[in-house]
């Protein structure tokens, strides 16, 4: 359960978003708006990334900016660039990484690893440099590096933007298809439409939070 | 599917190739340690021809062990213009015999490196660094942390290299040239991927 309350964020001075409250208990949440509309300020609430500077932010009970670690166990984080997600040199490494300090045996490891690479079809790049794979594999990749760890919650923000459009399908099927609770941040009114619900921001306050059908339609009447 | 493009760069940097001869399958604490000894046997005694000729040939052969003999090509290749550097100044004020030993030294020190890193993960390559390091915990040395930042430079030197591809190519549409217009555009594209970097390990659960 994803409970904010109340939440102001501020940089500088600026506001980036204000008064947002929601309590989140749909399986597949999209939000969208327009850039700068403070949508990756929100995501990044949810991980700890981002702190309130006014009001609560609670993930099963768990403050993220002071439980960071209870939060981050139950919060996976994918990003738009896989670029700058994948740490390790190579797949199976990457992967493992996530499973690092867990006190998991060696072979444990590696079984989870070839687990969720065989899921996702990686299985066959597993020594390969990750610099190696294609931009939808690169975004596969960082896929599964967060859900080797099995995280509650998915937060993507926007993972579709840099892909083309064969991936873009491919890599959302599989986040509509996850057993996750799956927040979403995204340009993609196809695959906003596709969830249980839809939280619509402009200029950092929450406009709309319901249907996403309602949601996309005011976005595309008043906002674009 | 099919593995996408990948960029010249990383093609010759020299990691891991599956395989299984002995040298994939010995631990990797062995590997290291034996390339200690092939490098100190290479460059501390005075030039020898025997013994350069015998560790060139040890190399050579494990090359061919290992059917990574392409590799060697490839790497011998990538290296000419830093050989015939190495090379031309020693032959002015040296006798020849001289420069081609000491030219054959860094030769097998190198491909006796990448015959390493060829045959080892670098996971395996970096805990074999964690144990080495260990003694110099009471410094205040963090080994994992150490092996941490090697394998994200190793991750990060092709990203950047294709990034700098890319600000050349920007640069040759607009038919201009300059260091700056180079040099300025992939500097701030490596710090915002620096930054990027540091979300995903927080993201990851590395606390630091
Ligand atoms: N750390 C920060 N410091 C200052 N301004 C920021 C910071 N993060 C975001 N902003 C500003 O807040 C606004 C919302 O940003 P963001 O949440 O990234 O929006 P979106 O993801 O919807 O494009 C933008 O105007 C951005 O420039
Ligand atoms: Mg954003």
């Amino acid at each position: 359960m994803i409970d904010i309350r109340s939440v102001s964020v501020e940089r500088d001075g600026k506001p980036i978003l204000a008064e947002v409250t929601a309590q989140l208990d749909q399986r597949r949440i999209a939000v969208i708006g327009a850039n700068g509309s403070g949508k990756s300020t929100f995501a990044r609430l949810l991980n700890g990334l981002a702190s309130p500077t006014v009001g609560t932010v609670t993930i099963d009970g768990f403050d993220p900016s002071r439980q960071a670690r209870e939060v981050r166990a139950r919060v996976g984080f994918v990003f738009t660039n896989p670029d700058a997600q994948i740490v390790m040199p190579t797949v199976g490494e990457d992967v493992a990484f996530s499973l690092r300090g867990k006190g998991l045996t060696r072979s444990e490891i590696n079984a989870r690893t070839s687990e969720v690479l065989h899921e996702y079809g990686l299985a066959d790049f597993v020594d390969l440099p990750a610099h190696d794979l294609s931009g939808g594999q690169k975004q596969l990749l960082a896929l599964c590096s967060v859900l080797v760890a099995r995280p509650s919650i998915l937060v993507a923000d926007e993972p579709t933007t840099l892909l083309d459009a064969r991936n873009t399908r491919l890599v959302a099927d599989i986040l509509m298809d996850l057993p996750q609770q799956l927040v979403v941040v995204t340009h993609d009114l196809a695959l906003a439409a596709r969830c249980d619900v839809a939280l619509l921001f402009d200029g950092g306050r929450l406009l709309q939070h319901g249907d996403p059908a309602a949601a996309i339609d005011r976005y595309e009447r008043e906002l674009v | 599917m099919k593995a996408g493009r990948g960029g010249r760069l990383s093609r010759l940097t020299g990691l891991y190739v599956p395989g299984r001869s002995i040298l994939h399958r010995a631990p990797a604490s062995v590997k290291v340690v034996g390339l200690l000894c092939v490098t100190l046997a290479a460059s501390v005694p005075p030039p020898n021809w025997w013994l350069l000729c015998s560790l060139g040939g040890l190399v050579l052969g494990m090359f061919l062990v290992t059917r990574l003999a392409g590799r060697l090509v490839i790497q011998l290749w990538a290296m000419r213009w830093m050989l015939v550097v190495v090379l031309i100044p020693q032959l002015v004020f040296l006798a020849w015999p001289v420069a081609v030993a000491t030219t054959g030294r860094i030769v097998i020190a190198i491909t006796a490196a990448s015959l390493v890193t060829l045959t080892t993960r670098t996971s395996e390559l970096l805990s074999v660094f964690e144990r080495a390091l260990m003694p110099l915990r009471w410094m205040g040395v963090n080994p994992v942390r150490v092996s941490l930042v090697l394998a994200m430079t190793i991750r990060t030197v092709p990203v950047i290299a294709d990034r700098a591809e890319q600000v050349r190519e920007a640069q040759q549409a607009r038919g201009r040239y300059s260091l700056r217009a180079f040099v300025v555009p992939l500097l701030v594209g490596s710090i915002r991927h620096a930054d990027e970097l540091a979300d995903a390990l927080a993201a990851r659960g590395v606390e630091d």
